[in-house]
């Protein structure tokens, strides 16, 4: 019996079916055009280029879903919730052409044995993964998971519409005598539910079911772009046109971009499409507030609080056609400027997000916008005027930047006067800071002994302008490149290595090069390949049990995880690993400029004292090993801070190999 | 409020500061200038005045090298005119910088618009006495207070706090036009970013007015610049308060001082 051949009060099923779709529809597509209208009121940048790349990206992220993997209690049920949604979905669409037009020699999908089963399992399957969701909001809630009551409705809805399938499946089977049972086992399950009724009452059921599975998805259709279950149809385009699918992780540029974008966001049409897009897309999850150092020692910052004070911001203002008066300002007001310079841009919540949302360059828009009106805080305006007119964060004198080798007499070639393989681009901290000069002369030694021919570029090094930019101060970041890039023209040299990981991110994927870009290799790489190849021998094997630190833009940015690994390996140390290691790595909270920023409040816990604790906890491992010299400034704070000392030693890789390879007499005693 | 801000650049000691061959002055070679921070602070209290009061702003200095820079940024801060002084000026010393200035800014007409406001560093790092003010009002024949903190204009005067040593304060008022020597701004001076800075560049344009020339060599001069000499020794006297009561008067005896 064909569910659309009634009538109800003289109107007959098919025209019911219509108005219904229509009005569903309608509203649907009106909802969707508006928003897609919100998306063009953005700033214009591509992210076509490259489609196949991007094809690539999407079908792996959004049919597969590894990131949702990565928490185990909800990665399978979503994965077949997501999955039921796309077979049901397909069903629907076909159920609604058959039943809008009667007249089509085509069965109705549950019609079809193989479709009928497969609808049948899934139900199933669906129906567990919502108990497993509804039972995890309700007993078991990851911290900072968005417990909404719109989350609650969705899963009912998405209930209903298995219960429908279920059911009408059971009464199909008693109305049509038990034929079908063979392919529908689990519909077969509570056919005795209906062993009672006639078949003309189990016909009627049959319809009743096929009615309310197709009101709730067109019920659903309606609420679907109101809700936060919008992510459902924004995420899949946010993934497909995600920076990181063609380009380095993070990278801050803005390709195709028709106006200046330097100034950042005030208004939220400042912002970029996609970065309105990504409120879209978000589904409340709370995997980056988990994930978010910051939010873990109890500043301000939750990323996803940044992206959904967006969507809020711009969905209720926007929509409304509000402009100027009555509106709140998105910088100072919607959000706030210690949720912005909270952020060390760690990419850990990137690194994390299932639908791909780029929060970093969110907050890095709206950082510019502070900076562009002078609201920066005092250290950090010192540092900007510091870099402005010495090229360094540390107020010395540009002369002075080589001096942690003058003054030891270390003969280091000069670059811009002798050609060499590899320059070295030593950066700030290693050149300045008091507690990194006899570790960056360690490596010189180390180079030394590898016989690698390298070279500095001695005063016309400047700040490589990586924290700059992500300080949002785009133009000096711009000065410094500039300046950088003048100073490599004139030197010769093959390749380029860096001490700190946020110098080799800027150089290797934000600096414009004449000619063919030259390698960009970080120090632990460069002695990885050293030791593995044996120009580098080692005089004496370590031991004992130490654990690595992955800095943020050496790991998340930039994928090198093993080399640091392999080094400590040959050195005949054994690795434990931290919990949070690899890609998961906790940020030291220097990054992003942070470290230039002083707390203005107590927090719980700093980043970094975390972190030492972690090590700490490790039991019987007595180093902390770092490749960052950032790293080792804050890891040594906080041993101390934590009251760690003498418990915990904090060592930068360079040391532990210049104390491998070092000549037996040249140790000291 | 038609506000004047004069600006001037100072050695900047993060480099390390050697005397020239002629031992009068620093060694130009290695020499490198930066603004004051009080000129900083001067730029800083005009802009917030002119925030308050409404007016303009007219930044002006005398040319030397790299003087441009703090000119555009004063413009990027807010300043609506930036005025470059030319002219043979050679090493111009407070009083004949004062008297170029006093010329520049009398350049309208004898009498300045009553509703005028100079500003200038209360001191710099090379003029610790901070001499060009007082030269300054002397020529322009006008009121000057130096060490000034804070700024509020009332009607034809001005209420100004001042800030000495010990930390104590006065307040002052003085009629307009005045001259007045700022030690630190209301707010510290804000951060303008190198794209205004660039922007400034590109759409402002820095005025230059003949100054003239030096009209008399200075009065006071340079007789020998030298870096400090160590002088004397410090003794530590150790042991028990008896002890050191009685090596201390031993000292006092034998150095004749008792």
């Amino acid at each position: 019996m064909d569910p659309v051949k009634f009538s109800l009060f003289g109107l007959p099923g098919v025209a019911l079916l219509w108005a219904l779709a229509l009005a569903a529809f309608a509203v649907f597509g009106w909802r969707i055009a508006r928003l897609i209208g919100l998306l063009r009121q953005g700033r214009y940048e591509n992210r076509f280029d490259r489609l196949p790349r991007r094809l690539g990206h999407f079908l792996k992220h959004v049919l597969l879903q590894p990131r949702l993997f990565n928490e185990r209690s909800i990665g399978l049920p979503h994965f077949l919730i997501f999955w039921g949604f796309v077979v049901y979905a397909l069903c629907f669409n076909w159920a609604l052409i058959r039943g809008l037009a009667p007249f089509l020699p085509i069965p109705y999908p549950d019609e079809v044995p193989a479709v009928a089963l497969f609808l049948d399992v899934f139900a199933v399957l669906v129906l567990v993964s919502l108990g497993v969701a509804v039972a995890r909001r309700l007993f078991y809630a990851p911290p900072h998971l968005h417990l909404s009551f719109d989350a609650n409705l969705i899963l009912s809805l998405i209930g209903m519409l298995m219960v429908s399938t279920l059911v009408g499946g059971a009464a199909r089977i008693v109305a049509e005598g038990g034929r079908s049972a063979a392919w529908t086992p689990f519909s077969g399950l509570l056919a005795g539910l209906f062993s009672g009724a006639s078949r003309e009452t189990a016909h009627h059921i049959v319809a009743a079911a096929w009615w309310v599975h197709m009101l709730t998805v067109l019920g659903f259709l309606v609420y679907l772009p109101f809700s936060k279950h919008l992510h459902l149809l924004a995420s899949p385009f946010n993934v497909f046109f995600n920076a990181s699918a063609t380009r380095a992780v993070g990278d801050l540029g803005t390709p195709g971009a028709k106006e200046d974008l330097t100034a950042g966001a005030s208004r939220w049409q400042e912002l970029t499409w996609k970065q309105i897009l990504g409120g879209f897309s978000c589904a409340e999850c709370g995997r980056c507030d988990r994930s978010c150092p910051a939010a873990g020692s109890g500043y301000p910052l939750l990323p996803q609080q940044i992206i959904q004070k967006v969507k809020d911001h711009v969905v209720r203002h926007g929509l409304n056609g509000a402009n100027g008066n009555g509106v709140p300002k998105l910088v100072g007001e919607v959000i706030t400027p210690a949720e912005l310079w909270a952020c060390a841009t760690c990419m850990a919540c990137m690194n994390c997000c299932a639908v791909w949302n780029e929060q970093v360059s969110v907050i890095v828009a709206l950082r510019r916008h502070l900076v562009s009106q002078g609201e920066v805080d005092r250290t950090v305006q010192d540092m900007l005027g510091n870099l402005q007119r010495y090229g360094n964060s540390f107020g010395k004198s540009d002369r002075m930047r080589a001096r942690w080798a003058q003054a030891s007499g270390l003969k280091i070639k000069d670059a811009r006067k002798e050609p060499v393989d590899y320059l070295w681009f030593v950066g700030d901290y290693a050149s300045y800071d008091p507690r990194c000069e006899e570790i960056t002369r360690k490596t010189a030694r180390v180079f030394a002994r590898a016989g690698l021919d390298y070279g500095l570029l001695y005063e016309a090094e400047r700040n490589a302008g990586n924290d700059v930019r992500r300080v949002g101060e785009e133009g000096l970041f711009e000065v410094l490149k500039e300046k950088n890039q003048q100073a490599f023209q004139k030197a010769r040299f093959q390749r380029i290595v860096t001490t700190d990981p946020h110098t080799l991110n800027t150089l290797r994927h934000e600096y414009a090069w004449e000619g063919a870009r030259p390698e960009v290799r970080h120090y632990t790489e460069v002695l990885d390949e050293l030791l593995q190849g044996s120009k580098l021998p080692l005089r004496q094997k370590l031991s004992g049990r130490v654990t690595y630190h992955d800095p943020c833009y050496l790991g998340r940015y930039n994928g090198v995880y093993d080399a640091p690994r392999r080094i400590l390996g040959a050195l005949g140390l054994e690795l434990v690993e931290m919990p949070r290691s690899r890609d998961k790595s906790y940020c030291c909270g220097a990054g992003g400029g942070r470290i230039w920023m002083e707390d203005a409040e107590k927090v719980q816990e700093r980043p970094a004292e975390s972190r030492v604790r972690e090590a700490v906890a490790l039991g019987g491992v007595s180093t902390l090993v770092v490749a960052c010299p950032k790293d080792l400034a804050m890891f040594r704070d906080a041993v101390k801070t934590t009251g760690n000392e003498g418990r915990l030693a904090v060592k930068d890789i360079a040391e532990l190999i210049d104390e491998a390879t070092a000549e037996p007499e040249a140790k000291p005693a | 409020m038609n506000i004047f801000v004069l600006l001037r650049l100072a050695p900047d000691t993060v480099e390390e500061l050697e005397i020239g061959g002629d031992g009068k002055s620093l060694d130009a070679d290695i020499l490198r200038f930066k603004p004051n921070d009080p000129d900083e602070h001067a730029v800083e209290e005009a802009v917030l005045l002119k925030e308050k009061h409404g007016g303009t702003v007219t930044v002006a200095a005398l040319e030397t090298p790299e003087v441009d820079d703090i000119l555009y940024t004063a413009l990027a801060k807010g300043a609506d005119r930036a005025v470059k002084l030319t002219g043979d000026l050679g090493a111009a010393q407070s009083e004949a910088a004062a008297r170029l200035l006093a010329g520049f800014l009398k350049a309208g007409g004898p009498a300045l618009a009553p509703d005028t406001l100079i500003l200038l560093r209360s001191q710099s790092i090379d003029d610790l006495e901070g001499e060009v003010g007082p030269y300054l009002a002397e020529a322009l024949g006008l009121p000057y207070a130096c060490v000034v903190t804070q700024v509020a204009p009332a009607g034809g005067a001005v209420k100004v706090t001042r800030e000495f040593s010990g930390g104590l304060r006065g307040e002052f008022t003085l009629p307009l036009p005045a001259v007045l020597g700022i030690q630190s701004a209301e707010k510290p001076p804000r951060y303008v970013p190198i794209a205004k800075v660039r922007a400034a560049m590109k759409t402002a344009r820095i005025e230059t007015v003949d100054a003239g020339a030096v009209e008399q060599p200075a009065r006071v001069g340079v007789e020998r610049m030298y870096k400090p000499e160590a002088a004397g020794r410090a003794v530590m006297i150790e042991g028990a308060p008896e002890e050191v009561a009685d090596k201390v008067v031993e000292l006092l005896s034998k150095n004749s001082v008792i």
